[in-house]
């Protein structure tokens, strides 16, 4: 019998609407073995920086005298500047991400935003992650994007969030099946062989408006499990996670990397994965904070493109990051920064037509007292992704259609 | 509304189990006798039972506090409706003891959890749970103060008060001014975080004020700094902190809370904008307590706030004309918190027999019901170390936006930490409470035919106890 994730999600809302129990053979999360219904096999990683990562402390404008005026206690000095032109350089705590730059592996968007932004996280999160200004869409546009384009069979780890506990908003849309996997330790049932014969039943059949949910999630993790464990097998680090070279501590961006390369190496079905690196909210004493976390970010990043590349599965992975905004230029009297608008991302890999793109915001000409007027729709940046490297509908996704950025090689 | 009573032999029974297809089964005896009524499913899918008294107290009792014995449920079911939700809205406060080290944020949860599962007075806690998710801030910001145990007093405190009280000390609680940088905030660079997000997400919503009514009330805000008072309300001078030895500054700080000292947001003149500022239409030279004046006298204040209260405690999805009906209440009260409550309770949103099992138990309020069904309030350290795998650790919401409610709690690793604090929970019990009644008495006797067969399968009362517990029915409320 072949029933095909769609089916079974129609049956699942008309069963929910009309009160009606979902048979068992439906409701067990259904997923055929292998790869059978996946689109192609093209991953992408996607990295949220939370909190408002300052853009103008990881790809500063150093030659630009406005810079250092507006930053005399939390910017970077120009001799410290990781220099990519005469204008612009990152953050000298991206020392490994600058040598991938220099390898041509990655493309720095600059001055991504959208139009009349808000300055709110809350605002801005629901823009980025249902890519629409307007806040109305009820859908993340990467769930969007796995439900019914990558992977019409609901395989349990088409799409992941690692590290982390929730299902990101990204990822959340009626028709995506997502697994939430702090680690590969802790995904598992306790109380012995017992237990793990009577939990996958458990929410069988469960009426009300949360049976199909409860069931759903449940299929999802037994099926998780299975998987993730005979890749914990197969799978051995190739590159150092961490600075010091130890084990990457439980909950870094290192340890939730690392995982992602195990499936990503083991498990042929992932499409998309995403990971958190909290912390970027610098209102305060930004510059300690900040270094931190870029360091964490730059050694994290280069290790999982090493261990890619000794797996040889470099082809086949983009990674990107994004932030809900970035900072206000004038940095404020706390040592920190206020929340603002437009800001750069990266985009990662071997697939990847390195270099910069879109354009550096001018420090003078700037919007709503003080902010960075975007020079690129981050629309843009998905509508490439989506097309360009993963090869679907953009349209289908974003609702209409924004000017792509040649950053993906085509050959 | 009467349904055809049918015996179901145990092949019948399992039959339900395995195809699902009949809805809910109502147990009314034994776990071995599975006698049924076969009821076709309500809105809800659930057989709803709410048309029953007994039922409604126990609904009533799982919303409004974390659970109960049979003993409360009989007690309660003894009230009429209006007379029980009175009684509960009516009920004092008890407060927190102060745990073994006031400035640490895992003792202070863990005494938390204990209390909710322990105290009579389980509406003040649940009020005190709820305004932790709206007037919510991070524990990381308390850096060694007791601010984690000081604003879960605050919410014990005012919860129940009138909302304008409550907001003038939110606005001078250190955890939150330290949250949302208030205590950084001065006339020459006015920080605008908390006046943000105190439109936003505390008492109008977005799109009831204006970008400039964000920078004019955090001038009106600006120049609140720290200080420490006894008791008797005289500033004192807080302890150092030395790293090299810090006992001697544990000692004293958790003295000093003891006796009765607190921190407390203080207008320093000098730091303070003392300029004219116009907020919302109003011009003068505001200050924080006319802030909050003017956002209490938007009209949009009132609905705001008994929407996001009817989400938590009522229904998942409110309408319009229910929060209204409420808010007008809220609003005519002066609002007072209280009346806000009782008007949600009597609410046909909460009361209406579609509503039965309409929310998801948060990871909080799963543990403790939990605790509570199990009498084993020494289970607070496990729920302490399950929280964060449930998406909960208290004091470190996602974002200032608070918890995420219902189906936001599901997700495929939730539910296994959910089934494995389940486990935990019930392994080692040397006097477990009869499975039997508390099928009855936590969830109604109204059970998916999936958990019947699963209850008439465990063959120990570890067994039985996991498989009430992890089921889907204990899950919701």
């Amino acid at each position: 019998m072949s029933v095909t994730r769609r089916d079974f999600l129609a049956a699942g809302l008309v069963g929910v609407a009309g009160g009606v129990i979902v048979p068992p053979i439906l409701a067990k999360g259904v997923f055929a073995a292998g790869v059978e219904g996946i689109h192609n096999d093209r991953v992408l990683v996607v990295v949220q920086l939370a909190g408002g990562n300052d853009g103008l402390n990881t790809v500063v404008p150093y030659a630009d005298p406005g810079y250092a005026s507006a930053r005399p206690t939390v910017g970077v000095r120009p001799e410290n500047v990781l220099h990519i032109d005469n204008s612009v350089g990152l953050n000298p705590a991206l020392k490994s991400l600058k040598a991938l730059y220099d390898g041509g592996q990655v493309a720095v968007v600059q001055g991504v935003g959208y139009d009349n932004p808000t300055y709110s996280h809350f605002e801005n999160l629901y823009v980025w992650e249902y890519a629409d200004p307007q806040r109305r869409q009820t859908d993340g546009w990467l769930g969007k994007l796995l439900g019914t384009q990558l992977d019409s069979q609901g395989h349990p780890l088409a799409g992941c969030a690692l590290g982390e506990v929730s299902t990101p908003p990204e990822l959340r849309a009626a028709n995506a099946t997502v697994s939430v996997i702090q680690s590969v330790q802790g995904y598992t049932v306790h109380g012995g062989v017992g237990r793990q014969a009577t939990v996958p039943a458990l929410y069988r059949g469960t009426p009300g408006i949360y049976g199909v949910l409860l069931d759903q999630a449940l299929g999802t993790a037994e099926a998780g499990m299975k998987a993730l464990n005979s890749g914990a097998a197969a799978y051995k680090p190739a590159a150092q996670y961490t600075a010091a070279g130890l084990a990457p501590a439980a909950g870094s961006l290192g340890s939730a990397l690392q995982l992602t390369a195990q499936m990503i190496v083991t498990e042929p079905s992932v499409k998309i994965c995403h990971l958190v690196l909290s912390g970027f909210d610098t209102h305060q004493a930004e510059s300690a904070v900040q270094t931190a976390l870029l360091s964490e970010l730059d050694t994290a990043v280069s290790a999982f493109v090493q261990d890619l590349a000794v797996h040889g599965q470099s082809d086949r992975v983009v990674l990107m990051t994004w932030s809900e905004f970035g900072r206000r230029i004038q940095e404020n009297g706390s040592q920190g920064t206020d929340h603002g608008a437009a800001a750069p991302l990266f985009i990662v890999g071997k697939p990847v037509k390195g270099g910069l793109y879109g354009e550096q915001p001018s420090l003078t000409s700037t919007i709503d007292g003080g902010n960075l007027k975007h020079t690129v729709d981050f629309r843009s940046v998905y509508q490439t992704i989506i097309r360009d490297w993963l090869q679907g509908d953009p349209a289908a996704v974003l609702g209409a259609s924004y000017a792509e950025l040649p950053m993906i090689k085509t050959a | 509304m009467k349904f055809p009573q049918i015996r179901l032999s145990r092949r019948q029974a399992l039959g339900v189990a395995a195809g699902g297809a009949l809805g809910a089964v109502a147990l009314h005896f034994g776990l071995d006798e599975l006698t049924g009524s076969t009821q076709s499913a309500a809105s809800s899918g659930w057989a709803s039972p709410l048309g029953d008294r007994r039922a409604m107290a126990a609904h009533l009792l799982r919303r409004a506090g974390f659970g109960y014995d049979e003993a409360e449920l009989d007690a309660a079911a003894a009230l009429s409706y209006d007379d029980l939700v009175d009684r509960l809205v009516g009920q004092v406060a008890d407060p927190l003891a102060a745990p073994s080290d006031v400035t640490a944020h895992t003792a202070v949860v863990e005494a938390w959890y204990a209390h909710m599962a322990t105290t009579h007075a389980q509406f003040p806690e649940r009020m005190a749970l709820f305004w932790h998710g709206v007037l919510t801030s991070d524990f990381r910001k308390a850096n060694r103060l007791p601010f984690v145990y000081q604003q879960n007093a605050l919410y014990r405190g005012l919860g129940l008060g009138d909302l304008r009280g409550l907001l003038t000390s939110v606005t001078r609680d250190p955890l939150m001014m330290r949250y949302l940088n208030l205590d950084a905030s001065t006339a020459a660079a006015p920080n605008e975080n908390y006046a943000r997000e105190l439109m936003e997400l505390f008492t109008l919503g977005p799109g009831n004020y204006s970008e400039t009514d964000v920078r004019e009330s955090a001038r009106a805000l600006s120049g609140l700094r720290l200080v420490l008072y006894d008791a008797a309300g005289h500033r004192i001078a807080a302890p150092k902190y030395d790293r090299t030895n810090p006992q001697p500054y544990l000692d004293q700080i958790n003295a000093l809370v003891r006796s009765g000292a607190t921190f407390k947001g203080t207008l320093v003149p000098r730091l303070h904008d003392s300029g004219t500022k116009t907020l919302l239409g109003r011009t003068g030279n505001l200050g924080a307590d006319d802030v909050i004046d003017i956002l209490l006298a938007q009209p949009a204040c009132a609905s705001f706030l008994a929407r996001r209260a009817m989400t938590f405690f009522a229904t998942p999805t409110p309408s319009e004309g229910d929060v209204n009906a409420v808010a007008r209440q809220f609003r005519g009260s002066g609002y007072d918190i209280r009346t806000l409550m009782r008007a949600i309770f009597r609410s046909t949103a909460f009361t209406d027999p579609s509503n039965y099992r309409s929310l998801m138990r948060s990871p909080t309020d799963f543990m403790v019901a939990s605790m509570r069904a199990l009498n084993r309030p020494g289970l607070a350290v496990v729920a302490l170390r399950a929280s964060a795998g449930m998406d909960q650790v208290l004091y470190d919401p996602p974002n200032v936006a608070g918890w995420p409610a219902n189906s936001g709690w599901v997700s495929s690793s939730t539910l296994l930490t959910r089934l494995n604090f389940a486990t935990t929970a019930t392994a080692g019990m040397t006097a477990a409470p009869d499975v039997a009644v508390a099928v009855r008495t936590q969830l109604d006797g109204v059970l998916s035919a999936t958990t019947a067969a699963a209850l008439r399968a465990a063959h120990t009362d570890a067994d039985r106890w996991f498989a009430l517990l992890a089921g889907p029915e204990f899950q919701l409320k």
